[in-house]
């Protein structure tokens, strides 16, 4: 029997084979989208249960600190939805001036908040539970925005919307995943893959007699540096004040340093941790050319400025690290990365300055459980 | 789904499997078409048994931070499970076992796996 014969089966058949045909070219897509759905729905249901963890283990963590596990609920919720309005950029000049005063203003608040909220803790601890709120709230975040466009795509029948989300959720989930798998590391005050500049920067003092007296705290906002004379150069080794959870604001700390040292500058090495593309090895060391620093842009701008205002050469030594490894506790391979990073700055030091000169070596990153 | 589901299903993929052979051996009957999507639908349901519970990959638990704490003076190396107020360059208060030196916290770690032979490219 072939397709096309005139029997009352092969009628039966051919109209079956044709209504199929019909059916998906009109509702394929449909069908598609429905799927899509599922899946964002399977995808939602995790980022839910991630932000009510993280919520929970936020709570466990601010109320060791004074207040009853009701009241910190209560505050951390009216919390969960602060925000920072970005500054216009219709006109542009002086943005950055902009920017940077309204991420201090916004650093206030959080310090009054977990001040208020845990009233008994200390300042290395206030550090490390703004970190914690501020991973739980990236996650409430993220959970958030994919429940309005799944919603949104749902109730409108956007295709194009749904399938937006659909296909940036592999990669929302992993984030998230990597910013929950390190709540526990902010929680207890663990180092963090972002801190391998800070312990750089440390250890190298250490090696020419630096200590934590010698530390001057304070340069700028919760960012101080160690003096250190180092193959006949002065050396400025540059951190966040840890070990409590900061990157402080390096940029403006070497802007100062730049000033009040003026032309013995002569290079500005900034050490930090890198996004390796996959396939890279963890905590393979790469360097180049400028100011190696993830911020929103208030602080490179003040480095390169300062570098560019005085002819200042400014190089990058990074640390290749994933999403995972930079804000998770840090890796084995990652801390073992640091005898090739100080023997690559000692090369830097003697290669591109001369005796007597002065460099600044910034080392920038989050100093959650590194010591000074 | 144990063992005697997957049975099940391999042997209802393998009926499914005899009837569509038996249906595409016959192209005169008039009953192939249908032996043919029903042993297709019989081998569906058995491939479906076969396959059906099997075991998401767990998640396996964080490997543990551990404390690597360094002598000051020899070349003597602790490492213990992390403890909380731990931080990397912290003095500690025990003394090296082997010279009575002072000792330093110089890692908090922990040691994650490689990535698998595939991805190496």
């Amino acid at each position: 029997m072939q397709l096309g014969e005139t029997s009352e089966l092969g009628v039966l058949i051919n109209i079956g084979f044709f209504a199929f045909i019909i059916l998906f070219s009109l509702y394929g897509a449909k069908f598609q989208i429905w799927q899509y759905l599922k899946q964002i729905e399977a995808g939602l249901h995790e980022f839910k249960k991630m932000f009510i963890e993280s919520r929970q283990i936020a709570i466990d963590t601010f109320k060791e600190f004074g207040r009853s596990e009701e009241e910190v609920a209560k505050d951390l919720d009216r919390w969960m939805d602060y925000f920072t309005i970005m500054p216009v950029d219709l006109d542009p000049a002086g943005i950055l001036k902009r920017l940077d005063h309204l991420l201090d203003e916004r650093r206030d608040r959080f310090q009054e908040f977990v001040a208020e909220v845990a009233p008994e803790s200390n300042q290395g601890m206030n550090q490390n539970l703004e970190n914690t709120l501020e991973v739980t709230q990236v996650l409430g975040l993220i959970y958030r925005v994919v429940r309005h466009f799944y919603l949104l795509g749902k109730k409108t029948g956007s295709q194009i919307m749904i399938m937006q989300v659909h296909m940036q959720l592999p990669d929302l989930l992993r984030l998230a995943k990597a910013y929950f798998d390190a709540l526990g590391a902010f929680a207890d005050g663990k180092p963090i893959g972002d801190g391998i500049g800070p312990l750089v920067v440390t250890k190298f003092a250490r090696e020419y007699g630096a200590t934590p007296e010698s530390y001057n705290h304070e340069i700028s906002r919760e960012v101080g540096y160690y003096k250190v004379e180092a193959e006949g150069r002065t050396v400025y080794a540059m951190r966040a004040t840890g070990p409590g959870g900061t990157v402080g604001k390096p940029g403006m700390a070497v802007k100062k340093l730049v000033d009040k040292y003026g032309d013995k500058v002569t290079r500005i090495i900034t050490i930090d941790a890198a996004l390796k593309l996959e396939g890279e090895e963890l905590g393979r060391v790469s360097e180049g050319t400028g100011a190696a620093i993830g911020d929103l842009g208030p602080e490179k701008h003040a480095m390169e400025q300062s570098a560019t205002e005085r002819g200042i050469g400014i190089e990058a030594i990074v640390i290749k690290e994933d999403e995972a490894a930079a804000v998770g506790v840090m890796d084995k391979r990652i801390l073992d990365s640091v005898p090739e990073v100080i023997e690559r700055i000692k090369a830097s030091i003697l290669k591109r300055t001369k005796p007597g000169d002065s460099v600044i070596l910034a080392g920038i990153g989050n100093t959650i459980g590194i010591g000074l | 789904m144990g063992i005697a589901s997957r049975i099940f299903g391999l042997a209802l993929a393998a009926g499914g499997f005899f009837i569509l052979w038996f249906g595409m051996g016959s192209p005169a009957d008039p009953l192939s078409y249908i032996y043919s999507f029903l042993g297709m639908i019989v081998m569906a349901m058995g491939f479906a048994f076969l396959t059906a519970g099997s075991k998401k990959d767990e998640k396996k638990p964080p490997p543990p931070t551990v404390t690597e704490i360094r002598c000051n003076s020899c070349d003597f190396k602790e490492i213990r499970d992390f403890q909380k107020g731990d931080y990397v360059l912290k003095p500690v208060e025990t003394t090296c076992p082997k010279c009575q030196s002072t000792m330093t916290i110089e890692g908090v770690y922990m040691v994650r796996e490689e990535p698998d032979e595939k991805d190496r490219i």
